[in-house]
Formats: structure tokens, sequence, C-alpha cells
């Protein structure tokens, strides 16, 4: 039986990892080929005694999305033990999910599952060891990161986090804004009374409570993988925190709280 | 001697409500400026121009009961081209001698500075034939009128020597003096027709004048302290022209505004905010707090103030009940991919 | 000082052209305040002519004497006086009441040179012209300042406000006229709201107060002279006159406060002051 923390580790992934790879194809000109005019779904799932966690890509005609649940007829499966094993596989962990069903893609949609596959590959970069060999794969990673971990914040707070929501349940409306200079990479989180919704982007309608600004893509690389604490990195001036340090500080500590979850 | 010509400090200043510095500053001005004249009409003690006039016997003259024609009357020495500073309660300088104020100063557009003592509730003892509660939404509708409403003493010094280098009609209002200090330093940009942010914030920001931008920075503090909200404050002491990139600045950061006035709040600072706001097309949350438009009992200010909900305590209270309130139209919570 | 033959003859002939030109400027301009700037003709054509140390090319000379008309409706009169005094062109006169012209119903101080004041709501100009004689006080200058109001005007409060201060400032180079035509808007000033024993009143508050005819030039001339050597207190001349003086078929009728003329009544009313 899976508890509390992998559940939600688990819905951190359906939702806020798996959409990540949408970036991935669109930005990646090379593996957004490969999808070209693809249909197809590939389901990711773990069994649990209370019922099966998971959600499928849903390939078509090209255009990717992720639907949480069970699809009717997936062309591949992704089918863990449990729910522990499933987290493991995202995090890096030598997890082999079971192969039986991937044999019926093989044959229906050839070079699916290879294409799949290159997709999880990918998706290491998400990794916080994962070290990026090109400035495009950088700039990637970096919107990756910050787009899942905005997501990830969002669906801390839906999954019932008791931390998360103790701390947005008191909040007015307020928005928490990360963004890398120079670039175009920007998210936000935006908070109010205990609701939570992860956007992309500026947000325009107000100034933002608090903003995290990264001087550039190394000095995001550098922060977002914890190889220089955030005290430090303001220090070294790798980040700027605009606005309240006290609240600054918190998201980092939640910021810091998913990568763990996921680990 | 600093940029300002003040020589006072703030620690005077606590010593000397808002009137006495009034009268102290012109006096001192009265050395600089001999074209500076004054008028009373019975109230040179109240107003404490007389501090000017016991200096300058000569170029003080009082007018007895009879507000009407000391406007008229000022309105001729600027003619004759001198700069008359003229005073009384702001109720009889705005209501009583409101004609004279809109038709010969104003219209002709002279040199006269009124300084208006007993603005708002400031006079609560004397009940409503004496409070001034409608005067900023009148005067602020004159042509050619520049309108100033002093945080505190030390504000009220820089109000009066900014008179002197403001050609045309000023009035600047103050209140009965025992007003609180809101300012820790003598030294400050005061200009004419620029707010003054006296404290940062993000959530919401409070639009403030004269007495009341003391309350609002008290309930800037404990709302920060309790409910750990950032709170921004504006002394916007200048009315008109208001500072109208302050607004805009208040409600594409913040989208929450209050306005405090000890006026009504038809027609005064909430108005005159309101209109940028309005004109803006802007989405703001918006709530103006004022005198609920409606004659007040006597007493004394500190409790009709409290009465009506204008002071530290009536502050808080509307900010936590705006902050309640949603301007967004978006109540989508679904994550964004 | 009395006037020479010459001065009389000249100031009279000035006031009927005057006269004239007001009933003109009427005329073209669809209607003005006729009947109470015909009563006023006399005081201000001397006080132009012979008593006022101005220079109409320079209009803000420092030094001069101070005009102010308190009964600021009279505003053709004046304007017709200023303009035949050389403070500005006929045309001016020609554009009358127009959108924006330089001169309307009641006068701009800001827009016509010669005009100290603007006025035209009732009571402001003799506090003005107070506050104009404490000025030349407080600069230590010798102007003078001449006041006209109006009886109507009297029932303002702060004609009265305006006559304690001037007393009580012992103003003497303050001289006021009162332009006693006896009619207002609604009818007969005594009839409306009374005013008599004005000449008491001024009396009573500390005013040096003279009554003359006030179209006789000299008995005007001999007041004004008796008030330029007056100190001590500030004068009133209240000056009996008839509203609409000249024009027979105006003479005291309180319709002709404010009325509009045809070229029929033009020639009738030219006519009329042709035989003053």
């Amino acid at each position: 039986m899976a508890t509390e923390q992998e559940l939600l580790a688990a819905r951190i992934i359906c939702r806020a990892v798996l959409p990540v790879i949408k970036v991935m194809i669109e930005d990646n000109p090379k593996l957004g080929r490969k999808f070209q005019g693809v249909t197809a779904k590939v389901q990711f799932v773990a069994e649990d005694p209370a019922g099966p966690v998971g959600a499928y890509l849903q390939f078509t005609d090209g255009a990717f999305e992720v639907v949480q649940g069970l699809a009717e007829d997936p062309d591949l499966v992704f089918r863990f033990a449990n729910v522990a094993k499933m987290i493991g596989m995202f995090a890096g962990k030598p997890v082999l999910p079971s192969l039986g069903p991937l044999l019926k893609g093989l044959v229906t949609k050839p070079g699916l599952l290879i294409n799949v596959f290159g997709v999880l590959l990918g998706m290491k970069l998400l990794m916080p060891t994962a070290k990026p060999k090109t400035p495009e794969m950088a700039r990637l990673k970096v919107k990756m990161t910050l787009y899942m971990v905005s997501t990830a914040l969002s669906q801390l707070n839906k999954g019932g986090d008791p931390d998360m929501i103790k701390w947005t349940e008191k909040q007015p409306e307020r928005i928490y804004q990360w963004s890398v200079k120079d670039t175009d990479i920007a998210c936000y989180l935006k908070i109010k009374a205990g609701q939570t919704k992860a956007g992309r982007g500026e947000y325009t309608r107000r100034k933002p409570f608090v903003h995290m600004i990264f001087r550039d893509i190394d000095a995001a690389l550098a922060v977002l993988s914890n190889s220089v604490d955030t005290v430090s990195a303001i220090g070294m001036g790798l980040v700027e925190n605009d606005g309240s340090p006290e609240y600054g500080g918190k998201i980092g500590d939640f910021m810091l709280k998913i990568a763990g979850m996921l680990s | 001697m600093p940029e300002s010509g003040l020589t006072w400090t703030v620690y005077d200043a606590d010593k000397m409500t808002q009137r006495e510095i009034y009268g102290a500053v012109l006096a001192d001005l009265g050395d600089k400026h001999p074209e500076i004249v004054g008028l009373s009409a019975d109230l040179a003690k109240s107003t404490k121009i007389g501090t000017f006039g016991d200096k300058f016997p000569d170029r003080f003259f009082n007018f007895g009961i009879a507000e009407q024609n000391m406007f008229a009357v000022a309105a001729g020495l600027a003619k004759a081209g001198l700069t008359p500073f003229v005073s009384t309660f702001s109720a009889f300088a705005s209501m009583r001698a409101c004609e004279f104020v809109r038709t010969d100063v104003c219209y002709q557009n002279l040199n006269v500075k009124i300084i208006a003592t007993h603005g708002g509730t400031s006079f609560g003892s004397g009940g409503a034939t004496h409070h001034a509660t409608e005067d900023l939404s009148i005067v602020r509708a004159f042509p050619n009128m520049k309108l100033v409403v002093p945080a505190d003493a030390i504000e009220t010094a820089h109000a009066v020597i900014a008179c002197m280098r403001t050609p045309g009609p000023v009035y600047v209002r103050i209140g009965r003096g025992f007003e609180p200090r809101v300012y820790e330093k003598t030294e400050y940009d005061f200009e004419i027709g620029r707010a003054v942010e006296m404290k940062p914030g993000r959530d919401i920001t409070v639009i403030a004048t004269g007495v009341t931008v003391f309350h609002a920075v008290q309930a800037a503090k404990i709302l920060e302290a309790d409910d750990k909200l950032s709170v921004r404050v504006i002394n916007m002491h200048t009315i008109k022209p208001i500072d109208r990139d302050a607004i805009m600045k208040a409600l594409t950061e913040t989208r929450r505004i209050i306005t405090v006035e000890d006026h009504n709040y038809i027609g005064g600072l909430g108005a005159a905010v309101a209109e940028v706001i309005a004109e803006s097309g802007k989405g703001c949350a918006f709530q103006r707090v004022g005198i609920p438009d409606c004659f007040i009992s006597h007493g004394y200010p500190e409790d009709l103030m409290n009465l009506y909900g204008i002071d530290t305590d009536g502050i808080v209270a509307k900010v936590r009940d705006v902050m309640g309130r949603e301007f967004e139209t978006d109540e989508d919570w679904e994550d964004e991919v | 000082m009395a006037l020479t033959s010459q001065e009389r003859t000249d100031l009279k002939r000035i006031g009927r052209e005057i006269r004239e030109t007001i009933v003109d400027v009427t005329g073209w301009s669809g209607g003005a305040h006729i009947g109470g700037s015909l009563s006023m003709t006399e005081i201000v054509t001397i006080l132009y002519w012979k008593y006022l140390r101005i220079d109409p090319k320079n209009p803000k000379w420092e030094d001069r004497d101070r005009f102010v008309l308190s009964k600021g409706h009279g505003g053709v009169g004046h304007g017709v006086v200023l303009c035949k005094r050389g403070f500005f062109d006929f045309k001016h006169l020609e554009e009358y009441n127009h959108t924006d012209s330089m001169l309307g119903m009641h006068l701009d101080s800001k827009k016509v040179p010669g005009v100290e004041v603007s006025t035209g709501s009732m009571g402001h100009g003799l506090g003005e012209a107070v506050g104009l004689a404490l000025g030349a006080r407080v600069l230590k200058k010798d102007w003078r300042v001449y006041c006209v109001i109006g009886d109507g005007e009297s029932n303002e409060g702060s004609i009265w406000e305006a006559a304690m201060a001037a007393a009580h400032y012992k103003l003497s180079h303050l001289i006021g006229f009162l332009d006693r035509n006896r009619m207002m808007i609604d009818g007969p000033t005594e009839e409306v709201m009374s005013l008599e024993p004005v000449a008491d009143k001024w009396k009573a508050f500390g005013w040096n107060t003279r009554v003359v005819d006030g179209h006789d030039l000299d008995a005007l001339a001999d007041a004004i002279e008796a008030a330029q050597a007056h100190t001590g207190s500030p004068t009133m001349i209240v000056c009996n006159t008839v509203k609409g003086k000249g024009v027979k078929f105006m003479e005291d009728d309180p319709a002709w406060h404010y009325g509009g003329l045809n070229s029929e009544l033009v020639q009738k009313a030219k006519a009329s002051i042709a035989e003053m």
C-alpha cells in the first residue's frame, strides 16, 4: 500500500514531470521530428491495492498532451509493481517496468518504443546530476526544471501536503515568479487562500510578491541542481530574490522538498 | 541652513503643533520676503498666523469675522504685488468664502496662499458647524488651485515654504495641531504634486492624506505583524495636482487600493484617486474610507476618527475586508502546461 | 478747483459720444446692461478724463491709480470708456460678446488692458479695492483707488464687510462712488430691498460721505477733489443718478437693466442722446 508521501510523489510525477515532455518535444526539433504525425498512447501505471496510479502520454497526429488516469487502448504500457517503483524509475534508479505489454507496441507501432525511450532518456536531463553537454541542452534543462518545479509546487498543495496547505491557506493572492535574465524562460506560481496555480511566462497583472531572477542559464543550472545553496547563490549574484526574503526562503524550502521527493 | 530652509528639527516639531510651526515658518519667511502679508478673520491666535502678526504688525491685517471680505482683500493685495497668506478655519475658507476664493483668487489666478486650519474632524468639539468635511471636494474643483494636505507639523512647514516657490493660488489644509508626528527626518524630498511612499509593499496600497497618514503607517505595521501582509502606504499630500504616477504604480503593482481621509468620502482624495483608476481602464479592488456622507456629532477628534473608521483600527479592518475581495476574473485554478 | 468751461464742454461731449457707442455696442452685440452703464457715464467720464493718473499705452504702469468697477455688469460702459481712452482698438468693441473675444458682459482683468479686477458677481470689487488700497500702504505708494458700486449690489453683506474694513484701516486714499440709480432687476430698490437712508449708513460705517447729482460734472469734480484732500477715512460719494440716463425711453425703467436694441431703437436712442 503506497504511503501518503509516495502517492504525493506519484502525483507530482504524473502531473508535473510528465507534462514537461511537451517542452522537450517542442524545443528539441530532432526529438520533435520523431513524433511528427504520430498518434499513440503511452501509459505509465503503478499497481496499488487502492487502485492503479498513473497517467498516459497522448500523441494525436504529433500533438502531445498528458492525460491523467488509464487509457482505453494504450499502444505502450510501462507497468510498475508498486508506486515506489514508479517513483524510482523517474528518480533515475535502475528500475524496470514489466515488459509484457511492450511487445504489443513493438508490433503495431514500430519505432514508438524507441522514440519513447528516447524521450525518457531525455527526461534524465531533469536529474540534478545530469550535466548538459551543449548550451541548447542547458537551456532546455533550465526551462524543463522550472516548469516542472512550479507545477510540482502547485500539485503539492492540491495533493494535500499538510505543510504546503498550511502555508498557502493564509496567504492573500500572491505571485511567486521565476525567470532567467535575457531569456524567455519564465514561469510562476499563483497562490490565494489555499488555492494554487502554476503558470507559464511572466505574470503581468501585478507585481510578483517574490521574484527569483537567475542571472543566466549557468547560474540557474547551478542553483537548480543544488550545487550551490540559495543563500550563497544570492551572495554570489547567481540569483536575485526580489521581494519578501522570508517568503522567498520558504518557497525555496518547498522546492528542495520536491527535489527530495523525486530522488 | 538646510536646503528646505527649515530651521527646526523633528524634536522641535514634537513640541510645536502643526499650527504653531506654520506660524513660526511664516514669521521666518517674512524676513526674507517683504512681500508677504498676513490676513486673519479674528482667528489669529487659533490659526497661529498671529505669530507672523506679532513680528510684522505693519504687514498683518485682521478683518474680524468677515471671511468673504478677507478673501476679496487678499485678492486686491495680490494685485498690488504682495503675497498674502490668509488664514481661517477650513470650513469658512471653503464654504463661507467659497465664491471669493474661486472668483477673486482662482479665476484671476492670484498669488494668494490660503492656510486653512482645523480641517476634517479636528475641531471635533465644535460640532458640525465647525467641521470641514466637504472642503477638499469643494476646493479641488477650482481651476488654478493647488490643494495640499500635510501629514504632520514638519510637512506643514515644508508646504508653507513650497507656497513661496509655487505661483498662483495654493490651499494648505491642516489640523488643529496635536496631530502625531509622521516623519522621522526634517529633510526629505517634499514637492507639491509628488506623493511620498511612507512604506513599500506588494499586497495592497493605502493612500492616505493629512492626519490619516500616521494611522495608515500604524495600520501597515499591525497588518505586517499579525496578518503577514505587505502593505504599501502612500502619503498623497497633494490632492491637486494628484500624483497620477504613484496611483498607477500602486494599481499595477498591488492591484488593491484603499484611500483614507479625514473628510467625506465623496469628492475628496478618494474621488480623485478613483478618477485616475477608472480612467486607466485597469482592474483594481478599490475602497474609499472617509466620513460616510453624514454630519458628525461633536466629540474629541480621535474618538470621532475611531467612530468613523478613519483611524488605525478602521484602516486595519478595511484592509482585511478588501483583501478578501477578488478583482481577477480568472477563477481557473488548473495548472498550465 | 472747478471745471473750466472748456473742460465742461469737452466732458459733456465725451459723455455723449460714450453713450452713443454704448448704444451701438448694445445694438450689434445682441444685448447689454445698458441702463446701469448709462447711469454711471458721468462718473467714469470725469474719472478717466480728468482725475485718474493712468497711461493707456502702459496699462501696468506701477504707479497708476486703480479703478475698480465693483458693479461689474457695467462692463459695456467701462469697455467703451477704456477703448475711447486709448487702452485698446475699436475692433474689440465690434466683437463684444463674441465667443472667446476680449470683451464680454463682465470684463476679465486677465484679458482687457486697463481692467484691474474681474468683477461680475456682486459684492467682490469693493473688497478687492480695499486690498489694493492696503497694498499701496504696505508698499508705501501714493496711488489712489477709485471704486464704483451699485445700489442693488449694496444688498450684499460683503459690501458692508469691506466698508467696515476700509474705515477700520483708515483708507483715505480709497474713494468710492455709489451709482444710486434706484433700480434693480425686479424693480425699484426701495420696493425689493430698501437701502435708505443709504448716505446715513455710509456715515455710520465711518466713511466721509457726500451726496451729489451723479450727472452734474461740477458737483462730481468738487466731491472728488474734496475726497482727494480728505484724510483719516475713506470717502463715499453717493451719486443720485438715473438708470438709462440720456435715452428718454429707458430712463428710470428697470426693464432696461439689460436689453437689446434693433436698428430702429438704436436710432431712437441716439437721437435722444444728441439732445443732451
